[in-house]
């Protein structure tokens, strides 16, 4: 048997990350403006899962081949240090967006004589208790309207050290304790405590944490996915079935003459698909879709390099400070949808205009690492 | 190759058939459906005598607003936002007392400590789905409506059940039906309102309105249009019997 390099062995970036990590960031952006017509370009409306679960899974995938190296290389020590740095980070980029995101919402409040979209855009319970608020937000218990995802990151991430030596050496035995997890959580209806004291997390990481690991043992065990190769018409044909079942379910809901047609012991065991505890149609349907790319699309496909695909990679590249932007801009269109006028035509203005910016930002980001050109380029 | 070729073939089918969906429907009900059987008498006392109007909403998750994209699109926010613009010099004041997955007993528990300090003038108790989907048999969800009511209306309010939400969580199970029924029946019998969510988003499914448009995507729970649009109607049921004068030729009048 020849001993493929696990990925996060392989030297260069895989370039697939950077692309389709783009493609959720700009997927999330569309989907946060709400009944927008341009979100009809994005996954979620052809079945069960979103952007939310390719950008968990890629996250996952990322993790093991930034940190493994270093741990292997450096020690645990730095490489968990180097872990919690990027949690700081994260941590950080989440406060500062909760900030810009409310200073947004009390400016259009101030400055607009708007009351009905003043109202509307209230944050509730800043306006009731603004101290209690403020210190549920810096524990993240307080998360506002869209902040959720990154706070389910860095509670991830957080727990991320812990498992690093034991995905290397035993990946399938993590794998099999993100399941069980996964499992007991569903089970038990666990989840972590939200603010104010009723709410939990909307994104609830004791279950996400299976997409997570799911991605991290991947970047370790890749080259095992080829034994499934001698099944890989069943699996395909599986896949391909089950994506037909849920683009069947999903289109249901724009077609009440297609949801008719659904029986109801089968609508009893489809329903409700939770989003909060991860459904596991919704997990399935992931796996599905991710195992249809690994065999349309290799590491190094043509496609990835195009030009034309160019702007959504560099997004994937600067993926934190892109996803706080777009959250942030999907606040800005919300608001000028709704305070203009509410027509496809202003639908579409504000999806471009966000994206543009995301990708001059990214741009700007990539130009800003890259450093001052060379010397020698200069003379 | 050819496997790429219908993976691209397959989304771009998809994709034609979704696109042209149906354009957004009206949020609205026939005036009999709005009818919540019962005068509000202390309301509407509240409202005539000291130009006051307390609420309280009490529910699950639809009362919170899990679903919506904004807790200001809760139905309670827009309840409160709407008897405002209606009742121009009345204080109204709702307070959202939704706590997600709860059912009818662990509601009772809260009533003393969640409804009893806020001295309301009406209590819109949200209930029945929580409690369909868990399966409460049917007599002992009609028998913990009817303490909830008495010790509810002990408490000095009056009371407006809303029912379950018609989607496809809901409509799925196979008694579902049953228990809308046993609320319209312990209403009648303890004289209290009830709100017929049921009823009313049946009809906009039966108008045509295809679920995407009033559902999230877990089948359960209310989106944004689905929430404003139960606020916006709950105002006017709430109107109808509150400040009858303002809605007899109005521009509000439900069609």
């Amino acid at each position: 048997m020849e001993a493929a390099a696990p990925p996060y062995l392989v030297p260069g970036r895989d370039l697939r990350l950077d692309f389709f990590r783009g493609l959720a960031l700009w997927f999330i952006f569309l989907d946060h403006i709400p009944n927008n017509v341009v979100s009809w370009l994005t996954v979620r409306n052809y079945g069960f899962s979103d952007a939310t679960e390719i950008f968990v899974f890629i996250s996952g995938y990322t993790a093991v081949i930034a940190y493994s190296r270093m741990m292997l290389r450096e020690g645990w020590p730095r490489a968990a240090s180097r872990i919690y740095r990027r949690v700081w980070q994260l941590y950080v980029a989440h406060i500062l967006l909760f900030v810009a995101f409310t200073a947004q919402i009390a400016y259009v409040s101030i400055s607009r004589n708007t009351p009905e979209l003043i109202e509307e855009m209230q944050l509730l319970g800043l306006g009731e208790n603004p101290y209690r608020a403020i210190l549920e937000a810096a524990l993240l218990k307080y998360r506002p309207v869209n902040l959720d995802v990154l706070p389910l990151y860095i509670v991830l991430l957080a727990g991320f050290p812990l498992a690093l030596p034991g995905l290397l050496r035993w990946p399938y035995f993590v794998i099999g304790l993100s399941l069980v997890v996964y499992a007991v959580t569903l089970h038990f209806d666990w989840n972590l405590p939200g603010y104010p004291d009723d709410k939990v997390w909307f994104f609830n990481p004791m279950a996400w944490q299976v997409v997570f690991y799911s991605g991290a043992v991947l970047a370790v065990v890749a080259a095992d996915l080829s034994r499934l190769d001698r099944w890989r018409q069943l699996v395909t044909v599986l896949a391909v079935l089950y994506l037909l079942f849920a683009a069947f379910i999903a289109l249901s809901w724009q077609y009440n003459s297609l949801e008719r047609l659904i029986p109801d012991w089968l609508a009893r065991q489809i329903y409700p698909i939770d989003k909060t505890n991860l459904d596991v149609l919704r997990f399935v349907h992931f796996l599905s879709l991710a195992w249809l790319v690994r065999l349309t699309v290799r590491p190094n496909a043509r496609f990835l390099k195009w030009r034309l695909f160019d702007p959504i990679r560099r997004c994937g590249e600067h993926s934190l400070q892109i996803f706080c932007l777009g959250t942030f801009l999907a606040v800005t269109a919300q608001i000028i949808v709704a305070y203009y006028e509410d027509s496809i035509v202003s639908q579409l203005a504000v999806s471009l205009a966000g994206l543009a910016i995301m990708c001059l930002a990214a741009y700007g980001a990539s130009w800003f690492k890259a450093g001052p050109p060379a010397k020698g380029f200069v003379a | 190759m050819r496997q790429r070729a219908l993976v691209v073939l397959a989304g771009l089918v998809m994709a034609g058939l979704a696109v042209p969906a149906n354009a957004e429907m009206q949020c609205r009900a026939s005036r009999e459906l709005l009818d919540v059987g019962n005068p509000l008498d202390i309301a509407r006392t509240a409202v005539a005598d000291d130009r006051e109007l307390r609420i309280v909403a009490l529910g699950s998750s639809s009362t919170q607003g899990y679903g919506a994209s904004n807790p200001q699109f809760a139905y309670p926010a827009q309840l409160k936002m709407k008897l405002e613009a209606a009742m121009p010099g009345v204080t109204i004041h709702v307070w959202n007392k939704g706590v997600g997955g709860q059912d009818a007993e662990e509601m009772i528990a809260r009533m003393k400590t969640d409804v009893k300090p806020e001295h309301a003038h009406l209590v819109v108790w949200q209930v029945g789905t929580n409690s369909a989907i868990r399966r409460t048999p049917l007599d002992k969800f009609a028998e913990k409506l009817r303490a909830g009511i008495d010790l509810g209306q002990s408490l000095g309010a009056n009371f407006v059940m809303m029912n379950l939400q018609y989607v496809p969580a809901v409509v799925a199970l196979p008694d579902e039906e049953e228990y809308a029924r046993v609320m319209s029946d312990v209403a009648k019998e303890k004289h209290v309102g009830l709100f017929n969510r049921f009823a009313i988003m049946r009809s906009w499914y039966n108008d045509g309105m295809p679920y995407a448009q009033f559902v999230t995507n877990d089948g359960l729970h209310l989106n944004d249009f689905g929430q404003k649009c139960i606020g916006k109607l709950l105002s006017m049921a709430i109107l109808e019997k509150v400040n009858p004068k303002r809605l007899t030729g109005g521009a509000n009048t439900p069609h």
